[in-house]
């Protein structure tokens, strides 16, 4: 524990879309689609191509807040895969990071796996670094459990 | 009440605790005036970053808010953050009260809302918007010093803020030529968040008439305060009321100077309205100070026989960003108690001042003092170990002799009185050391891992003689026996939890002959207390309660004048007794209190030339500090399987001089042995590698809790101080300096049978378990 341990945030995560890779891809660059998808999503604007400026309302206590951020993909290699790197600062802090997205096939599905390295300040360091994890994963979650209900409402 | 017991020595409880168990304390937060504003303080969310710019209308234009300021607002017209320390050749960079063009650390201060209502004023910080620029955070210390770092302030040019040196003693280099061995070992200190209950609390209210400013603070020293904020705030000292109300801990954390305050007393001016901060628990734990935070190298000169022929001291003190009121002088302390309470005859201490992107540094509980009794204490376990003595016998072989005392160390200071032996046979005999022993034999016997730890220490207290302080170290202190006979103390230290509403009112009631009722003890206001030096360092009863001394013997000498007049003699046949004045021989008539303040005030009938009243104060100016000691003993049990410790006997024996109240002193000791539980076991601040704080509350940030604390055996020896007349040490600190060696020890003591011959703190489950798991073959 000396020098302090750093507590670098990565976060591994892996779920099942109702769609084929390439309707996936196209969605995830959506502005309108990702609007509806993300969690507390109050504002999403594409700026440039593939760059968007968003608001976001997360409620987890402890890093509630409202916060701004811009987001931008690259590496694009359709339909398999992107990186996103993301940037967003509100009262508790900043959170920045970027996430290697990989779409592989499956059975009527597919599966989106993705590797963020995600780095935090301020509050949500101080106070909430042993929920940023958990937090992430439930939005995460809530996120591709809204995508596969927009693609089953679609198909 | 006249032949009654004297109250000195009475295990009184606290005249304090009634208002405080009832919830009737006026805390700052507590303070309602009309028109409050209420001030809430964005922060920096980076380690370090320059400011390209911030945007304030958002914030502005909230109803209800009334000012929103940046640095650029208030830094030219409020002064820069004082810091008392004279160390030659400091390297200090400006403090300002709010941010510059940077940022220098997480929780920096970056701007100030100010609205109608706190909540609207914390609504206000969230719509200020800045764009930072994040600059390479420095965040270690000894990496801080290499060549190529980058830099906490660039414009500075270097981390090193100060290079501290101290050669005692007898030549250092010829003991480490004649030793038989050189024993070296390297050791943190962990950086610790003081954690009072109350965090910091201020209201400001300036009167435009009167051109008067009162400052209510959380704070351990109004009278400094009101000495150092005219600098900030260009008001003179006379227009300047401090108010220390009831203080919810302090801790060190308390004894300083702070930005808020400045920048509320500053907004109040300037918006002549009262305005009010309060602090949170998560600011607390970013933005007041943090203590502790020294690596240490440390190198012993030793004989097989276990004679100590010298130690020398290289370490490394991480400060933070800026230096708060004492920042750089805590670390120099250590050098001060460096050879703890043994005869050694040659050291030398370095330590070197580094400036990281994290919060200041400065007193916490023990200041300095801790850090030179953890090494000392460990050091000597470890060359124990090594030359294969026992511990006991090497501290023994060590210890001046109690006739050897006024003793002069190494380290330059002359400690005032001891029986370090008396100590340490108590606590054997109270611990039951052979029992313990043969317990521990047992256990080991039967697969457990039990170990007992003993640290015998001695420190410093009643800071100080004012050539070694800063500010000045006297007292001051006024007694006054009101017309009704009841009588008004006033102390000048600020006391806020010590108790000394309670021990000031013994002494006084002793030497005055009256009923404890009858004495009140003010303390806390500047303009109650005209004049102090307040409360650290374990001062306020050797420094504060010698002043109160001083004043009642002058109220006393006064009042046999008058009565002497009254009894048509002279001054030296009067005879003061059990709260009368007599004149035996020459009548039979008793003056009581009531009849002789009765006069002194209505002031028909004095003496040619008597002053009227019975009134005196006193400045005490300490001619050296005291050193109270003491050993600790401690047994604990380490879970095989989880790392935990269990603190199984818990021995104290700790000697601060003479005792006024004993329930204070076991108060001051409980108190301070859960503070080291905490950092031996528990507690550390930890910032990640880009300067975020992780340990912003009490979920990742580990106080000892009621159920850690375990049954104390709390015992003392007498060995009073020559260096004031009550013959008073002080304890307000002993507890955490002697304990956290004692259980860190008995935690090794405890590993031994594993082949751990050391761990740093704090000895978590975690850590100990590591330890445990990477030794599974015992070496012993």
């Amino acid at each position: 524990m000396w020098p302090p341990r750093v507590r670098k945030v990565k976060l591994t995560v892996s779920h099942s879309v109702p769609a084929d890779r390439q309707r996936v891809f196209d969605a995830l660059g959506d502005p309108a689609i990702l609007r509806r998808c993300i969690p507390g999503c109050e504002s999403l604007t594409a700026t440039a191509p593939d760059a968007y400026e968003a608001t976001l309302k997360i409620g987890v206590p402890g890093i509630k807040g409202v916060y701004a951020g811009i987001a931008a993909i690259s590496d694009k290699h359709p339909p398999e895969s992107l990186t996103l790197s993301f940037e967003g600062k509100g009262g508790p802090g900043f959170v920045r990071g970027s996430a290697a997205i990989v779409l592989s096939p499956g059975e009527a599905a597919t599966r989106v796996g993705c590797e963020a390295d995600v780095q935090v300040g301020g509050l949500i360091a101080a106070v909430g670094s042993r929920l940023i994890e958990a937090t992430a994963r439930k939005l995460a979650g809530d996120f591709f459990n809204q995508l596969s209900k927009e693609m089953s409402a679609t198909t | 009440m006249s032949d009654a017991t004297p109250y000195i020595g009475r295990a009184m409880k606290r005249v304090e605790d009634p208002r405080l168990i009832q919830g009737l304390g006026t805390y700052t937060d507590d303070l309602r005036l009309a028109g409050l504003l209420h001030a809430c303080i964005l922060r920096s969310p980076h380690a370090h970053a320059r400011i390209r710019r911030i945007e304030t209308s958002a914030a502005k234009a909230i109803p209800g808010v009334v000012a929103v300021f940046t640095g650029a607002d208030v830094n030219d017209s409020c002064g820069a953050v004082p810091c008392a320390a004279a160390i030659p050749d400091l390297k200090a960079p400006r403090h300002t009260v709010l941010a510059g063009d940077r940022v220098y650390f997480v929780g920096h201060a970056v701007a100030v809302a100010v609205a109608t209502d706190p909540y609207i004023a914390c609504d206000a910080i969230d719509e200020i918007e800045v764009d930072y620029d994040p600059l390479p955070a420095v965040v270690n210390a000894m990496e801080a010093l290499k060549s190529g770092s980058a830099l906490t302030h660039p414009d500075m040019g270097a981390n090193v803020a100060f290079t501290h040196v101290v050669n005692g003693g007898s030549d250092i280099d010829a003991a480490f030529r004649n030793a038989d061995r050189i024993i070296k070992h390297r050791l943190y200190h962990q950086r610790l968040t003081p954690m009072p209950i109350e965090p910091r609390a201020v209201v400001a209210s300036y009167h435009r008439g009167e051109g008067t400013l009162t400052l209510w603070t959380s704070t351990q020293i109004p009278h400094l305060l009101r000495t150092l904020l005219p600098n900030m705030l260009g008001i003179p000292e006379t227009k300047l009321r401090i108010v220390a109300p009831e203080v919810g801990g302090g801790f060190g954390a308390k004894l300083n100077v702070y930005a808020e305050e400045a920048l509320c007393a500053h907004l109040a001016m300037r918006l002549s309205a009262p305005v009010k901060w309060v602090e949170s628990r998560r600011e607390n734990a970013a933005s007041t100070i943090h203590g502790r935070d020294q690596i240490g190298d440390y190198e012993v000169a030793v004989k097989n026989d276990g004679r100590i022929l010298g130690l020398k001291a290289t370490s490394v003190a991480d400060l933070g960003a800026y230096l708060q009121l004492l920042t750089p002088a805590v670390p120099t302390l250590t050098g001060l108690v460096l050879t703890g309470c043994y005869k050694i005859p040659a050291i030398r201490f370095e330590v070197v001042g580094v400036y990281t992107n994290k919060m200041a540094t400065d007193a916490y509980r023990g200041a300095g003092r801790p850090e030179a009794t953890y090494l000392i204490e460990r050091l000597m376990d470890v060359v124990a170990n090594e030359l294969k003595i026992d511990r006991l016998d090497l501290r023994l072989k060590h210890f001046p002799a109690p006739g050897d005392f006024p003793f002069a160390t190494s380290c330059g200071v002359t400690y005032d009185s001891g029986n370090y032996q008396g100590t340490l046979a108590k606590a054997k005999q109270l611990a039951d050391w052979d029992a313990l022993m043969a317990d521990r034999k047992a256990a080991r016997a039967a697969g457990k891992l039990f170990g007992v730890g003993v640290s015998t220490y001695v420190e410093i207290c009643a800071m100080g003689p004012s050539k070694a302080m800063p500010a000045g170290g006297w007292e001051w202190g006024c007694v006054r026996m009101e017309i009704s006979a009841k009588v008004t103390v006033i102390t000048g230290v600020t006391p806020h939890g010590q108790g000394q509403e309670t021990s000031f009112a013994q002494i006084v009631a002793d030497r005055l002959g009256v009923p404890i009722e009858d004495v009140a003890v003010l303390k806390g206001d500047t303009n109650v207390a005209h004049y102090g030096r307040d409360t650290y360092g374990s001062r306020g009863t050797a420094v504060g309660g010698t002043a109160i001394v001083m004043s009642v013997d002058k109220v006393i000498k006064k009042a046999k004048t008058l009565a002497a007049h009254l009894f048509e003699t002279l001054d030296d046949y009067v005879v003061f007794e059990n709260g009368k004045f007599k004149a035996p021989g020459i009548t039979a008539r008793e003056i009581a209190w009531s009849e002789l303040a009765a006069e002194a005030y209505l002031a028909k009938n004095l003496p040619a030339g008597f002053e009227p009243g019975l009134e005196a104060s006193s400045f005490f100016e300490p001619e050296n500090f005291t050193f109270p000691f003491g050993t600790h003993i401690c047994a604990v049990e380490v879970d095989r399987d989880t790392g935990e410790v269990a603190i199984t006997k818990y021995v104290a024996v700790d000697d601060c001089g003479n005792q006024i109240n004993p329930l204070l002193v076991e108060g001051q000791v409980q108190g301070g042995i859960a503070h080291a539980i905490g950092q031996a076991l528990f507690e550390q601040t930890i910032y990640d590698e880009n300067g975020q704080l992780l340990t912003g509350e009490f979920m990742d940030y580990a106080i000892p809790r009621a159920t850690d604390i375990p049954e104390y055996t709390l015992g003392s020896t007498v060995t009073p101080s020559p260096v004031n007349p009550l013959g008073v040490k002080g304890v307000g600190e002993a507890g955490t300096i002697g304990a956290t060696p004692a259980i860190a020890n008995a935690v090794i003591d405890a590993l031994t049978p594993l082949g751990v011959v050391h761990l740093d703190l704090p000895m978590t489950p975690e850590r100990i378990w590591r330890a445990m798991q990477t030794r599974t073959v015992a070496t012993v």
